[in-house]
């Protein structure tokens, strides 16, 4: 960001001189300072997995998820606002329904995605209104259209991935990931990274204390959407502690 | 009128497709007996489910306990019986909530006969009786027609065999043209109206189609409701 | 996107320029779905009779879950008009359901229900619908439509087993009517298979699978000789604490040489 805002970030429905709106520059801030999150597009399976800062060890362990079942083989995850983000599932919930009760099928991904964009960019439109600080990435896998993952910013963009991050550590995430060849892992492999990746690059200084969170969805979960599944979040857990001690030996 | 109606699109028409007009109601049959004594109350009510000549279940409960104190008999309609004991179940429970206490017999009683009146333009169609110990622990009988008409007895016989079995009560319980001193006549006890609900039964059972099965006989006293049952003929 | 026709407009209650905004929860006039209105001055006439209809679905409860069978026949009045379409719906993992009457109308509850899995699986909390808590709901949503005179012109089968494994099996009409028993049946397998398995009932203890399987296609026969709405092919739900699918279509075994003796009709 150039600039303070300067008279200019106090509403959405207002350019800066330089061309920018900054309350979606702000919302891009709290999605940084959310625990990163990746989603990972593989054979025939896509993975969510999230980083999971502990701020509160009072909370009760499934507090303050952030995968998200928007349809039967659908998952959301998000990096940013928590409550913006339990809406925004619920939104596309019911974009999800109201697709289903129109064609009786599942909502195409690109078409559901379409949908949430169109809704977040339209609250960075208004004066009444302010930008979500979220990042939402879309998963989901289907007979016809394969592994599909999809990424939408607080400024209401959206785009296609093979495998995108979100939240603290974003780039290096990014960095991690270009090493991989998703499209061709299979499933195990696929869950296996997504734990690495996810256990490499957590701030062991400020952030130690992280639970690790997945989604999976592919043939070999039938198509159904699972959050933590039991063996496959275990798969990952180990490959990314593995990694992670593995690190520490390289750098010592 | 009738400007969606099938019949407007004669093209349309599907041989052999009964045009039927849709009655909300239906009679699934079942009778009730309920005989109060000085400190208990018997009711008792067939398990037979049924429309028309078939019969859906031979072991349908058509006893609802509504409280440690109260039993509500309900036939008729069935699924009103469902819909009507639901909801007094429900505002039971709101009682209960707002006051901190079970609804008395009486108090239920009142409110059924509310309950049913509300719905006085399109009533449910059951027959009730409500049993259960009133205030003092004395024995209570509340027989309702389908808009809510109230009626505090000693005996009464509803449902589908209750103009078959009310004049044999109003002989054997009531005493009614029965040409004896009071003194002769044997006093009520709960084997006898046990006794006396079960044979009611058992004739109601030859005479009337809808009444068969088995029969559960609820016996209410302060220290709790006994259930027993006894097997009538199936055909 | 915005040439998609389908779409729905994408703010209905959002945020507009210059406008107060309504938030979610505040009172914004809802109006009841039309299917859902009673009566108008003028006359409403609502449903005149079932059009593509479905015939007989017999349940028979075992000791470790239940069977739900119907055959695969969707007539239009008389005519065998669709004769490969499954009348037994897998609900989820506890839940079968058995549908008879209006077809249309079973499509459309059973899109409500699907809907409602779908739901359930978005809470994660691993809580899942058990059979009767949708029979329950089915006679609400039938007895309502029932009292405002628009009825959904089915009768159905919901057969399942709950969390400790225990079998559940129950009916429901298009009045709301409600009851559970050991063997439940509608159309013609009430007159038909109700007493047949009826009088195979053990008195102390429940049918066994085997026991129940042969009962159905004992049944499933009967149903197919005497009802003229019936075709030879079915398919069966079966539902244990282990296991809950569709298995079929199967064929009736039939056998005609007896018709040759049948005389004086």
């Amino acid at each position: 960001m150039s600039t303070i805002g300067t008279g200019y970030d106090l509403s959405a429905s207002q350019f800066s001189p330089d061309g920018r709106v900054f309350q979606i520059d702000y919302a891009s801030k709290a999605v940084e300072k959310s625990g990163t999150v990746i989603g990972i597009r593989g054979k025939d399976c896509v993975v969510l997995a999230v980083e999971e800062i502990v701020v509160d060890k009072l909370y009760e362990v499934d507090a303050a998820r952030r995968i998200f079942t928007i349809e039967k083989n659908i998952g959301m995850a998000i990096a940013g606002l928590m409550a913006d983000g339990n809406f925004v599932a619920d939104i596309a919930r019911q974009e999800a329904a109201n697709f289903r009760q129109q064609f009786e099928r599942t909502i195409p991904l690109k078409h559901l995605c379409d949908r949430v964009a169109g809704y977040i960019h339209a609250y960075t439109l208004y004066s009444a209104v302010r930008p979500f600080g979220l990042s939402v990435i879309f998963a989901s896998w289907d007979e016809t259209d394969g592994p599909q993952l999809y990424k939408i910013e607080p400024s209401g963009t959206s785009f296609g991935y093979y495998a995108c991050a979100s939240g603290k550590a974003k780039q290096q995430a990014k960095t991690e990931m270009e090493k991989y060849k998703f499209a061709d892992m299979s499933t195990d492999e696929l869950v296996q990274s997504g734990g690495k990746i996810i256990y490499q690059v957590n701030d062991e200084v400020n952030n130690k204390d992280f639970r690790f969170e997945m989604g999976i969805v592919g043939r070999e979960t039938n198509g159904v959407h699972f959050i933590n599944h039991a063996s496959w979040s275990q798969l990952a857990i180990e490959a990314g502690k593995a990694a992670k001690t593995a690190d520490g030996d390289n750098e010592i | 009128m009738n400007c969606l109606g099938v019949e407007q699109f004669p093209d349309y028409k599907v041989p052999g497709v009964q045009h039927v007009d849709f009655s909300p109601y239906e009679s699934n049959g079942g009778s009730i007996v309920a005989i109060a004594g000085e400190d208990f109350v018997v009711i008792a009510a067939d398990t037979r489910l049924s429309s028309g000549y078939s019969i859906h279940s031979r072991d349908q409960s058509k006893l609802f306990k509504m409280s440690p104190k109260t039993v509500l008999g309900s036939t008729g309609c069935w699924c009103d019986t469902l819909s009507l004991t639901g909801l007094v179940k429900v505002r039971m429970q709101m009682y209960e909530h707002t006051h901190m206490k079970t609804m008395s017999t009486d108090a239920v009683a009142q409110m059924l006969s509310i309950v049913m009146y509300n719905r006085r333009f399109f009533p449910y169609y059951v027959s009730n009786i409500l049993a259960g110990l009133d205030k003092d622990g004395k024995g209570a009988v509340y027989s309702y027609d389908p808009i809510g008409h109230c009626e505090r007895a000693t005996y009464r016989a509803g449902g589908t065999a209750g103009a078959l079995l009310q004049p044999v009560l109003d002989n054997q319980i009531g005493y009614k043209n029965q040409n004896l001193p009071a003194d002769q006549l044997p006093p009520l006890t709960k084997e006898r109206a046990v006794a006396v609900a079960s044979d009611t039964f058992i004739s109601a059972a030859e005479r009337d189609i809808y009444t068969g099965d088995s029969v559960l006989i609820n016996i209410i006293t302060k220290d709790g409701v006994e259930e027993r049952k006894l097997q009538l003929r199936k055909d | 996107m915005m040439n998609n026709s389908f779409a729905q407009p994408m703010w209905s209650n959002g945020p507009s320029p210059g406008q107060f905004y309504n938030f979610m929860g505040g009172n914004a006039p809802t109006q009841l779905p039309r299917e859902l209105t009673t009566a108008g001055p003028f006359g409403t006439k609502h449903s005149t009779a079932a059009i593509t209809t479905g015939s007989s679905v017999v349940g028979i409860k075992f000791d470790g879950g239940v069977l739900v069978a119907a055959d695969t026949l969707v007539s239009y009045g008389s005519l065998a008009r669709y004769q490969d379409i499954q009348r037994v719906f897998k609900i989820n993992n506890n839940i079968l359901l058995g549908g008879s009457g209006d077809f249309a109308d079973i499509q459309s509850i059973k899109r409500n229900i699907d809907q409602k899995m779908i739901e359930d699986q978005c809470y994660n909390d691993g809580v899942i619908m058990k059979p009767g808590e949708l029979a329950s709901w089915l006679t609400r949503v039938l007895y309502n439509r029932r009292s405002r005179m628009n009825p959904l012109y089915i009768d159905v089968v919901v057969g399942g087993v709950d969390e400790t494994g225990k079998p559940f099996l129950g009916n429901v009409d298009m009045r709301g009517r409600a009851y559970n028993d050991y063997v439940v049946a509608t159309g013609f397998g009430r007159h038909l298979a109700l007493p047949l398995v009826r009088e195979r009932k053990p008195k102390d203890r429940d049918f066994t699978f085997e026991e129940a399987t042969n009962l159905i296609r004992e049944s499933m026969k009967v149903l197919y000789y005497r009802d003229t709405r019936s075709i030879p092919q079915y398919t069966v739900g079966i539902c244990t604490a282990a296991d809950c699918s569709i298995k079929g279509p199967f064929k009736v075994e039939e056998n005609w040489t007896f018709a040759e003796t049948v005389k004086g009709y």
